[in-house]
């Protein structure tokens, strides 16, 4: 009977539940999980985090210890149940059930070549291979996940391996041994967009070409919609839901999925819109023609990495402005010189007409009063061990604003305001959450009541209820203060949701700068349209990826090609783009771009 | 945790204290704590007043009880010398007190002179990086390559040995292992996002090394730099045993090991009374050190 029943289903998950062992008590974290998962089957688990995710997957990874411990359950494989016995269990780890994590930059071991590892990795699950038969293999695994000359970067180490083709690397690292089961946890988080979109693409292809069932945990619905077969709910470490993609966003059957699909914000529809602030006459900080470039140290001796080239844009005072791209796209480099941590090579940045390129150092410090920067890491930006009253204390401090009662009372009347309670005054920011955190930094960048806030990434830490708080929290302070926010972001539906202009930015430039509406219903550049179309959402897509980005990575920016930085992506190129750099132009009504295929657009530099 | 209600009160009142008075409470509350005050201030107070209040002058020789073993520890002992007397029949216990004197001022001011003088280059050396950095470091090797005892022999064998001249000279052999400790740690802090936080709000690079980064990094150097009172305190004693220290009449542990030495068959407890001394300070300390780092670390949650 066992047999009959692993021919129609691989992986039978019956009355699973795992508990964590803490001080108070276990703590229920899965409870009474099953499911059953057939060969070649694409299943996807989501959930906020907290469900149980990551429990899931890796206790049928065969991978869970102290203090975790399963409870009651089982876990079929084949018919066989691992929890029962955990040698077969081990036996299978990494041979017949492969797992790929999400950090792929810590999974690889950067003293070995990659081709090294999933060499020893094969041999040590199939001592029968040969090692020149391992290595085709691997070669051959390297093209099917399409690593650009494969040969070559077999022989290259991971850090020499761009996040996107790590993540490649991993799989082919789980697919190697041909397992039957490939547990996929969260592996496009820390990619961009597009990348994450060809590992989308490209695990879906692998899954009918070599016939492997795939657990895709994600944290994004819209994400798991895309990559599924099925699409099973979780909350609380229960299953709330199990249906395919289109059942589940057209009637979901559960509260909690309805409330999970209402909450994603959305690109094109028009949703719970939020006020987009009307943009001002009067910039508020101009940024005029701005490199930057940074040396590095290659293998032929020194090298320029061109991080910042030639953008110009405005922010109007009041505005909401906008700056997306993905990473290596230069909005890190940009913004340390929009902050005065780097000076530029070449250009102007015009705060309230003073250059704050060229402001001496005191002077800097004294601008530094007027524009401020929330940081991205939620962690890492606090300074460790200061409670959080001399966080908020010290930009007063540095400033020399009032004296001691003052800057004490100044404090508690900023926490309250960004909704922390006045009370944790003495605490350490250790027990507070991401979200508290970042309300922490936001509020500590507000207490020398600047004009104008750079948010860096702020809220990509952030799950999505918790984004949403912290908006409401942002357009509150800019109607009671005025701010002016420059969100940098690679996130294009929040910045969707408040920003009114958006620069997006390609290898250092900015390709295009346009309206919100208009950026999104009418893009003016190819990179935008495939950012558009690589974005993860439930919509019916303006933009199909396929039409939209051709197969590969951005060059390095090392050495540039000539011409458009985009031409080696975009399925529209032609040689004019190979040879000459279009210029950002005006296409009418405040949107610019920089693409020869616009009418208007004929003067080049380059 | 993000169901977590944001404005929601803090769970225990405690919170409203300062970090380091919490820090100080908790260690306190543990009993190593406690021991390790009370044996340390029982001894620094025997050894600050006991000479004084006895009236025993330790240089003051006594021909006729030479040689008495301490109480309970062979034949003729008394209660006169507890811890019996030397070869020229001084009073042990007076001795090892006033010794223990010398050995904790050399230890613990060495100690915090090489810790300081360690942490100040290391600071300057990896917060500015680049020419700095080279020039701290190299004059760092340079120091790290002459052994501490040449050093101490040159110098101390040309000048007279006096207090201040050993601090000096061993505090000089010590830096530069604070030195390089304190350089990678500054390196790597110096990368996180706080400090450019720090640079956006406007910090100088003198407020970002001495009010951010010092008061985060010095306070694990400093537990280990409590080992270090016990290395110091023992090379004081090398130092005197090779006559390089603090000399004789005056009672250094140094000065007493080298004496007891050659009675080491028949009166084992000459040479044996500072090392007791020394382990019950360094044990006290140690124990103290421990449980503050450890209060530390339970308040700070490792970060």
């Amino acid at each position: 009977m066992l047999d009959t029943a692993s021919e129609t289903t691989l992986l039978s998950v019956r009355g699973l539940s795992v508990v964590a062992d803490g001080p108070d008590g276990p703590r229920q974290i899965l409870e009474g999980i099953g499911f059953d998962l057939k060969p070649r089957q694409i299943l996807s688990v989501i959930g906020e985090s907290g469900s149980g995710k990551t429990v899931l997957a890796r206790t049928l990874a065969s991978w869970i210890a102290a203090p975790l411990r399963v409870t009651a359950g089982q876990v079929l494989f084949k018919g066989r149940d691992l929890l029962a016995d955990r040698a077969y269990a081990r036996g299978l780890a990494g041979r017949e059930i492969a797992y790929v994590g999400g950090n792929p930059a810590g999974a690889l071991d950067p003293t070995m070549t990659v081709g090294a590892q999933l060499v020893e990795k094969l041999r040590a699950v199939r001592p029968d291979i040969s090692a020149s038969d391992a290595k085709a293999k691997a070669i051959r695994l390297l093209q099917a996940v399409r690593i650009p000359a494969a040969e070559r970067r077999f022989h290259e180490y991971p850090f020499q391996y761009s996040g996107g083709m790590m993540q490649r690397a991993m799989i082919v690292d789980a697919l190697i041994s041909d397992p039957a089961l490939l547990i996929a946890d969260n592996i496009t988080q820390p990619l961009d967009v597009t990348v994450a979109a060809q590992i989308l693409k490209l695990m879906r292809e692998l899954n009918s070409e070599f016939s492997t069932a795939i657990l895709f945990i994600c944290s994004s619905l819209p994400v798991a919609c895309d990559a599924s077969d099925e699409v099973m709910v979780l909350n609380k470490g229960r299953v709330v839901e199990r249906q395919t993609p289109d059942r589940l966003t057209a009637a979901p059957q559960h509260a909690y999925t309805s409330a999970l699909i209402a909450e994603l914000p959305t690109l094109w529809q028009e949703g719970p819109q939020r006020r987009r602030p009307a943009a001002t006459e009067k910039p508020i900080m101009s940024v005029r023609g701005v490199s930057k470039a940074y040396e590095t140290r290659g293998k032929s001796g020194k090298a320029l990495v061109q991080a910042v080239r030639h953008v110009d844009f405005d922010v109007f005072a009041g505005d909401n402005f906008g700056i997306v791209g993905e990473s290596g796209c230069g909005k890190s480099s940009l913004m340390r010189l929009l902050t005065g941590l780097e000076r530029p090579d070449g250009g102007q940045i015009l705060f309230q007409g003073e250059d704050v390129g060229a402001a001496s150092a005191r002077r800097l410090r004294e601008l530094r009063r007027e524009f401020q920067l929330v940081l991205q890491d939620p962690y890492g930006s606090l300074p460790p061990q200061s409670p959080i009253g001399a966080i908020l204390e010290e930009p007063l401090k540095i400033h020399r604003i009032g004296n001691r009662a003052e800057r004490r009372d100044r404090a508690r009347a900023v926490m309250s305001e960004v909704g922390l309670h006045p009370g944790l005054y003495e605490s350490l920011p250790t027990g507070l959450s991401a979200g508290q955190r970042q309300r922490l930094n936001v509020a500590r960048a507000m207490i020398l009541e600047p004009s104008l806030l750079i948010m860096d990434e702020t809220l990509s830490a952030l799950d999505q209820t918790e984004q949403g708080k912290l908006l409401d929290l942002f357009e509150r302070l800019q109607a009671q203060h005025g701010f002016t926010y420059i969100f940098i972001s690679h996130d294009l539906t929040m910045v969707r949701q408040v920003c009114s202009r958006i620069a997006v930015m390609y290898l250092g430039e900015a390709v295009e700068v346009a309206p919100n509406d208009r950026l999104f219903f009418d893009p003016g550049h190819p990179y935008t349209r495939a950012l558009l179309s690589a974005a993860p959402t439930l919509e019916l897509r303006r933009y199909r990826p396929e039409d939209c980005l051709l197969e590969g990575e951005p060059p390095s920016p090392i050495d540039l090609p000539p011409g458009c930085a985009f031409a080696s992506r975009c399925p529209q190129a032609f040689d004019r783009c190979r040879s000459q750099n279009p210029a950002l132009l005006s296409r009418g009504g405040q949107a610019l771009a920089a693409c020869f295929l616009n009418p208007t657009n004929e003067a080049t530099h380059v | 945790m993000s169901s977590m209600d944001i404005t929601s009160a803090p769970p225990e009142i405690a919170r409203e204290r300062k970090v380091s008075t919490r820090i100080w409470q908790q260690a306190f509350a543990s009993v190593e704590f406690r021991i390790g005050l009370i044996v340390l201030t029982l001894l620094i107070a025997a050894a600050l007043l006991y000479p004084q209040l006895s009236g025993i002058d330790p240089t003051k020789m006594n021909i006729k009880a030479k040689l008495t073993p301490p109480v309970f520890m062979g034949e003729g002992w008394t209660w006169a010398h507890p811890l019996g007397t030397d070869q020229l029949g001084r009073d042990m216990l007076v001795r090892a007190l006033v010794g223990l004197r010398y050995s904790l001022l050399i230890g613990v001011s060495t100690t915090v002179l090489m810790l300081l003088v360690g942490a100040l280059i290391g600071l300057f050396a990896g917060y500015f990086g680049g020419r700095i950095d080279t020039v701290l470091m190299r004059l760092t090797d340079a120091q790290l390559s002459i052994p501490m005892i040449i050093l101490a022999i040159t110098i101390l064998g040309v000048s007279r040995p006096t207090i201040p001249s050993i601090i000096l000279v061993l505090g000089l052999a010590g830096w530069p292992v604070y030195a390089r400790v304190m350089r990678s740690t500054v390196m790597a802090e110096r990368k996180k996002e706080y400090v450019r936080g720090a640079m956006v709000l406007g910090a100088t690079d003198w407020r970002i090394m001495f009010t951010l980064l010092l008061p985060l990094v010095l306070p694990p150097m400093a537990f280990v730099a409590v080992l270090d009172i016990a290395r110091m305190m023992i090379f004081e004693s090398v130092l005197g045993f090779l006559g390089l220290g603090v000399q004789p009449p005056t009672p250094t542990f140094g000065n007493i090991i080298s004496d007891g030495r050659k009675y080491l068959m028949n009166a084992w407890w000459i040479a044996t009374m500072p090392g007791v001394f020394l382990v019950l300070v360094l044990t006290s300390i140690n124990l103290m050190g421990a449980s503050l780092e450890r209060a530390r670390n339970a308040i700070y949650g490792g970060a």
